[in-house]
């Protein structure tokens, strides 16, 4: 750990000491220490899965006082916030912007500014001390809204300017804003600058979560970099460039937490030729721009990129599960082939082991049996009967084999750690005997000894000539899964690069935009 | 991989505890229902189970029970159908205007092979609006509540055209012998004999099975056991419809309605998949399982069940009025969710909603006995939904 001695003698609104949180299995942050300067703008970056989100659910009261380790000082006392009381954190003037915004989208930009404080005349709610006061305090911090401008008729921009106002109305002397760009325009974001530096000149603290680092420059007063849970370092941002955060973020030691594979790739199965795909319900909105790759048996191909990047859009428009394809094509061992639905893709032999296993991969109320088979049914039932015994046998042969830890297949799958969990949902998609399994994140939210098992499995998998393709968001893991890893930004493919070539910082790099290597698929 | 392991998941693969502990809440309600006969037979000193009265409860619950039975899958994939008891009801004075109005012209003193004829028009009329339904909700992807809800008045107003306001009779024997009709004692005898011998035959064929996959076997006298108590209470009840008319002929078809409905949600892919859409609609989506089609197939089979509702109806009351169903939508839904189907879908059995149509009956018919006025029945009826959903909710936290 780098020795921080800034704010040390200057005024500390905020002073976090020794926070350390744990999960079941999983130490999210760990003896972590940041003190905020009053009136400045503190940054905060790392990589996905960092620690930051837990953080900020520690400071806003989602996880209250007594639910983690270590005390936080706000404005001299210590803060105690009560179970689930994001009330209290708030009056204690603690808000969030949060990335999903919060706003009800049928209602005004006053309503939503005043929803809950609403002035009262008698009995009934003073409209036009509601809408002046609005304007007020749009015009005191130069926020340009109209007050009854409805919500969901805004951009947002606009609906994040919304979030603000109603941060300030509460008169927030801490603002947090986790990733405030991650769905602006350019011009949006220039924006967003100027109205932080407002804040500023009026007094109010705030912490500025990104991965985009870039954002940095120019706006905030120091830095704190989270890697794996633990603060790497927190320095004046003169002090810093990009380079240097970015080797901060991605830290140099790459430890054995990665089982080798002797696998050899095969020839090519999959080949996806610039593929464009749009939004299914806004068919304007483009979310994958023309994307070129191909896969081989054996192989295990890592695709890198930050949230937002359309990895996942990508993939499950190849499972025939989300973009509605408007150019170019997918070609499955020779043939070119139209996925229409989940069920068309595992026919030709594509399984896609989901993002999150909690509202995609499982049937959580359900049996581990039942969840396993749900997908293969086919292969026990005729239209009138399902051969209960040869499911079980089956299900339990792919339980054994992953080494699923469960008291029996009958108990439903929310009692299971999320490793074992996982291994559920991954012998749901192997039970349909995948030429191509795609993975998306599959090692997110558990503990390192359960990440290490499927990483072995995936090794077995891939010398068994399965081809697989792996998102994940933490490049570590990308570096010592892949044969090849390909980088996503803004819906394209950045670059691809061979495991040789790669390195964090180059990932780092194509992923943010700041470098770029449209040179296409390397073999 | 670990052997241990293996051989600890492949023990429990049946383990007895585990099923019994899955499924507290079914014994809970059973436990309460034979409360609920405990306390009327003790208040009307033995009456209440006498064997007329008991033959009677039984045939009173059948209409809705059939409408019970179809609801619960459509609650159990996060649906709701407001219009079965008005699409009973229609497909009754269907039934009714046949019997009364065509085939006295058409086709007079056919009884027998006219009443086939109404009760196949009265089936297929069921069906074919359950079809309707369930393609406006499944491909238009128009919520079930509205489509429902026009169909209940679209329905009401069906049935005013149909009777014009007038009461249709369908009294005819052949039409009558299903829902007021008995079979002789001996024949009674018969079907219980072939009932328990399929019960054990069903127990040694499953037990062999499991033997040659290799999975532990639950100890004999357990299996048993279990046989034993439900050749018993089958054996108990022809015993009991015996001294009285004998088995009631609505209540075989139901039982005949509740076994094949049963069997469809455990034992079919359409069953399963009905539960996985209701426990986790994307996860289900992402597993392959065509959710539209599903949805089509549980509102047909729903109108299916409504059909043959109606049918019974019709046989039931003997004609066929403007009021016919009406209300019935709410005691089969109140039925499924004190039997433990969740409003929240992917949960609910067969079982535990024909249970909760019994028990729905059992309070009304022992408070009529009692002589206790209408009004205090529909306050125990809504009384008790209330607290068992309540103490549902109260043990599954507490577990």
């Amino acid at each position: 750990m780098m020795n921080d001695n800034i704010a040390t003698d200057g005024d500390i609104i905020l002073d976090i000491k020794n926070v350390t949180k744990q999960f079941p299995g999983v130490t999210a942050l760990s003896d972590v220490s940041i003190r905020i300067q009053r009136g400045k703008i503190h940054g905060i970056c790392g990589e996905n899965g960092a620690g930051k989100s837990t953080l900020m659910k520690i400071l806003s009261g989602v996880y209250p006082w007594g639910d983690y380790e270590g005390t936080i000082i706000y404005e001299g006392e210590e803060l105690r916030l009560e179970n689930r009381s994001i009330r209290q954190a708030i009056e204690e003037g603690i808000a969030i912007v949060y990335q999903e915004l919060t706003l009800v989208p049928s209602m005004t930009v006053g309503e939503n500014v005043f929803l809950g404080k609403e002035p009262v005349e008698g009995a009934g709610i003073n409209w036009d001390k509601l809408y002046a006061d609005t304007q007020q305090l749009l015009t005191a911090y130069n926020l340009d809204i109209q007050p009854q401008a409805a919500i969901k008729h805004l951009g947002v921009g606009k609906m994040q300017m919304t979030e603000i106002a109603k941060a300030l109305a509460e008169n927030a002397r801490v603002l947090i804003l986790d990733e405030p760009t991650s769905a602006l325009t350019e011009a949006e974001t220039e924006k967003l600058m100027e109205i932080l530096r407002t804040l500023k000149e009026h007094g109010v603290t705030c912490i500025y979560i990104t991965h985009k680092i870039e954002e940095f420059f120019g706006i905030a007063d120091s830095i704190t970099v989270l890697r794996d849970g633990k603060v790497i370092t927190t320095q004046p941002t003169e002090n810093l460039n990009r380079e240097k955060l970015v080797n901060y973020m991605v830290g140099r030691e790459m430890t054995e937490r990665f089982p080798k594979g002797k696998r050899e790739p095969g020839e090519v199965i999959l080949q996806v030729e610039n593929l464009h795909a749009v939004d299914p319900e806004k068919s304007g909105r483009e979310v994958v721009k023309g994307v070129t790759f191909d896969l081989h048996k054996g192989e295990i191909l890592g695709i890198a990129g930050l949230m937002g990047s359309g990895r996942t859009e990508l993939v499950m428009t190849i499972f025939g599960e989300y973009g509605r394809i408007t150019k170019g094509a997918v070609t499955l061992a020779g043939q070119e082939i139209e996925v229409k639905s989940s069920h068309d893709a595992m026919l030709e032999g594509i399984s896609l082991v989901p993002e999150d296993r909690k509202t995609h991969g499982l049937v959580l109320m359900q049996s581990v049996l039942k969840n396993i088979s749900l997908p293969n049914l086919d292969q026990f039932a005729s239209w009138l009967r399902i051969d209960d015994l040869a499911e079980l046998d089956a299900s339990l042969e792919f339980a054994q084999s992953l080494d699923i830890k469960a008291p029996s297949l009958h108990v439903p799958c929310d009692s299971l750690s999320g490793g074992n969990q996982q291994k559920v949902v991954i012998s749901k998609w192997l039970m349909s005997k995948p030429k191509v399994l795609i993975m998306d994140d599959p090692t997110r939210g558990i503990d390192v000894g359960a990440k290490y098992e499927i990483y072995k499995l995936m090794n077995d998998l891939a010398e068994q000539g399965i081809a697989i393709i792996m998102i994940s968001s933490e490049l570590e893991e990308v570096l010592g899964m892949s044969d090849r890893v390909m980088v996503m930004h803004e819906g394209r493919s950045a670059g691809m690069l061979n495991i040789a070539d790669a390195t964090q910082e180059k990932i780092m790099a194509l992923a943010t935009g700041i470098a770029n290597n449209h040179s296409g698929s390397a073999a | 991989m670990n052997k241990d392991s293996n051989a600890s998941v492949k023990g429990v693969a049946s383990n007895l505890a585990e099923q019994l502990r899955a499924n507290i809440q079914t014994y809970a309600i059973v436990v309460a229902m034979i409360a609920i006969w405990v306390f009327f037979s003790a208040m009307t000193e033995g009456r209440y189970v006498k064997p007329q009265n008991f033959s009677n409860l039984f045939r009173q619950m059948t209409v809705t029970s059939f409408l019970a039975i179809g609801m619960v899958p459509v609650i159990v994939t996060g649906n709701i159908d407001l219009s079965v008891g008005k699409l009973a009801g229609f497909v009754s004075v269907v039934v009714a205007y046949f019997q009364a109005r065509i085939w006295t012209q058409v086709l007079p003193d056919q009884g027998l092979l006219t009443t086939v004829i109404s009760v196949l028009i009265g089936l297929t009329t069921g069906t074919l609006i359950g079809m309707l339904q369930g393609y406006v909700i499944a491909y238009l992807r128009v919520p079930s509540f509205i489509v429902t809800l026009g169909g209940m008045w679209i329905l009401n107003g069906a049935i005013l055209l149909v009777t014009e306001g007038k009461t249709i009779p369908a009294n005819q024997p052949a039409l009558s012998v299903i829902a007021q009709g008995y079979l002789p004692n001996y024949v009674g005898w018969i079907i219980a004999t072939i009932v328990v011998v399929l019960l054990f035959y069903n127990m040694f064929g499953s037990r062999r099975k499991k033997h040659q996959y290799g999975f532990e076997l639950a100890p004999f006298y357990l299996d048993l056991l279990k046989t034993v108590i439900f050749a018993g209470l089958v054996a108990g009840y022809v015993y009991v419809v015996n001294l009285y008319n004998g088995i009631q002929i609505p209540v075989l078809l139901l039982a005949i309605a509740v076994v094949a409905m049963s069997y469809i949600s455990n034992n079919t892919r359409f069953g399963r998949y009905a539960y996985a859409i209701g426990g986790n609609r994307e996860a289900a989506r992402l597993s392959g399982v065509n959710i539209r089609n599903n949805i089509f197939w549980v509102f047909t089979l729903m109108g299916f069940l409504c059909g043959v509702g109606g049918v019974a109806l019709a046989s039931y009351v003997g004609y066929g009025t403007i009021a016919a169903g009406a209300g019935y939508e709410l005691d089969a839904i109140g039925s499924c969710i004190l039997g433990g189907t969740s409003t929240l879908g992917g949960e609910g059995t067969i079982f535990g909603a024909i249970i909760g149509s019994l028990i729905m009956t059992s309070l009304t018919t022992g408070l009529q006995i009692l002589n206790i006025q209408a009004a205090w029945q529909y306050l125990v009826k809504g009384i008790v939904l209330v607290l068992a959903v309540f103490a549902d909710v109260y043990f599954k936290k507490r577990r």
